[in-house]
């Protein structure tokens, strides 16, 4: 149980890495349309090889971070897309034995479903008013395209502890 | 209605349903004018940004000692155009003091009241800026002072070169800048800026309500298209008109001048400020309208 704690704690200090340290390594001309939601992706991770609740929970939790902590038009955007984009992507994809490829095409998918659905729900109380396909070249694509970057980095030490953490479980709970 | 019932007795679509409702109607809450924050969101915000600008302090020393080593060429020109600001500022401050005497004393002759005397004086508090949210309908950066240094929703927040927002929310120890990039007339929200060019106040005003994200320039609307006579290349600067915002705060330059719909023009504003690489800010501690 121990573990779990120390994985959402290390969580946070990824979702402070994101607000600090990752908006000064992208180039200037590139900060407004790349923006990694780091978190998310370990999201995704933990929902297709650990459980689609964990990750339904995760993104809650750390949607309504993002959107307390950055508040400037509403509160409940991030917290929403998260939750149901982690959540659904759980549910298709689950399977403790996902490959590589499976996984990353669950990041691709995850991440343009969950900008879109940022994108979509902005749009219709018209804080966003730009056409979709302006924002997908805009920030959606560019996007994803870093996320993958970051998945495939972090892939085999992640995988790794997840499993650790789900194989562990049968006995804590008989205990 | 039996089918319905059916539906309905599906667990997961049920908590799908409830859950949609209860965001759009916290979504809905949120997103009007609201008095000031709850406590849960003062204690979150001030938790995290404290662990944030124990992050991104270090995180911008070692990023500007890269970005001093590349402008180290272009330091000694800066210097030389710095020495002949500083010059020109030296002879400038004299004048500038007897004017702002005389101009006090005919104030005081003119019977101001304390308000109207005291209202265009402002002070700027240093802030640093703590971290940085990108996302493009939402732009915003967490400043690291709140209520308790007397920050106050709806202050002008700008850098060295111009004008970059409006403090959103506020908790006691950390705040949140909504950045003009943000603008939008199409947006409820969104309060326009009554502007005017530099050395013309008399003779040109407009309003910003827009900003364009794929030219990545202001728009000016509701300039006279006769009487008016902003021209490409003035500077743009707020007019203090309305209250909202004080006066003489730097937006931008005029790039182009377009006849617009009706009656009158619009223009594209480039900004003054760049909206990237964030370091220290400063927000524009105005008096407090009394009644508010």
């Amino acid at each position: 149980m121990k573990r779990r704690y120390i994985l959402t704690l290390l969580l946070f200090l990824l979702f402070i890495v994101e607000g600090t340290i990752v908006p000064l390594l992208i180039p200037g001309a590139w900060q407004t349309r790349i923006i990694p939601h780091l978190v998310y992706v370990v999201i995704l991770f933990a929902a297709v090889y650990d459980h689609r609740y964990i990750g339904l929970m995760l993104g809650l939790a750390f949607g309504m971070l993002h959107d307390v902590v950055f508040y400037g038009v509403m509160v409940g955007v991030y917290s929403f897309s998260m939750g149901l984009s982690g959540y659904l992507m759980g549910l298709i994809f689950r399977s403790r034995h996902a490959s590589i490829v499976v996984m990353m095409i669950v990041v691709l998918i995850g991440s343009i479903l969950m900008d879109s659905m940022v994108f979509g729900i902005y749009s219709i109380f018209k804080i966003y008013t730009l056409p979709y396909t302006y924002a997908l070249v805009d920030h959606i694509v560019p996007t994803m395209i870093v996320q993958l970057v970051f998945a495939l980095a972090i892939y085999v030490p992640l995988r790794r502890q997840i499993e650790k953490l789900v194989k562990r479980r049968p006995k804590e709970e008989t205990a | 209605m039996l089918e319905l019932f059916k539906l309905l007795g599906n667990k997961r679509l049920f908590i799908l349903l409830i859950g949609l409702i209860l965001f759009v109607a916290v979504m809905g809450f949120t997103l009007g004018p609201r008095a000031g924050l709850t406590w849960p969101e003062k204690f979150i915000k001030d938790t995290v940004g404290f662990v944030q600008s124990v992050f991104y302090k270090p995180a911008r020393a070692v990023a500007g000692f890269f970005e001093d080593i590349g402008n180290l060429r272009s330091l000694q020109e800066e210097n030389k155009e710095l020495k002949i600001m500083m010059a020109h500022y030296t002879r400038e401050k004299p004048l500038l003091n007897s004017l702002q005497k005389q101009n006090d004393e005919l104030k005081k002759n003119l019977n101001f009241t304390q308000y109207q005397l005291e209202t265009n004086k402002t002070e700027l508090a240093i802030v640093d800026v703590v971290s940085v949210n990108n996302d493009p309908a939402n732009r915003t950066l967490v400043i690291n002072r709140g209520s308790n240094d007397k920050v106050r929703k709806g202050l002008t927040v700008i850098s060295d070169k111009g004008m970059v927002g409006v403090v959103s929310e506020v908790s006691n120890f950390t705040s949140t800048v909504k950045l003009l990039t943000s603008l939008d007339s199409r947006d409820i929200n969104s309060a326009g800026i009554a502007v005017t060019a530099q050395g013309k106040e008399d003779t040109s005003f407009g309003i910003i309500e827009d900003y364009d994200q794929q030219s990545g320039t202001f728009i000016m609307t509701k300039i006279d298209h006769q009487k008016d006579k902003l021209a490409k290349g003035d500077t743009v600067v707020t007019s203090g008109a309305g209250g909202a915002f004080p006066k003489n705060m730097i937006i931008g330059t005029v790039v182009s001048r377009d006849p617009g719909t009706g009656l009158t023009d619009t223009a594209r504003i480039k900004p003054a400020a760049d909206f990237e690489n964030w370091k220290s800010l400063f927000v524009v501690m105005t008096k407090e309208v009394p009644g508010q």
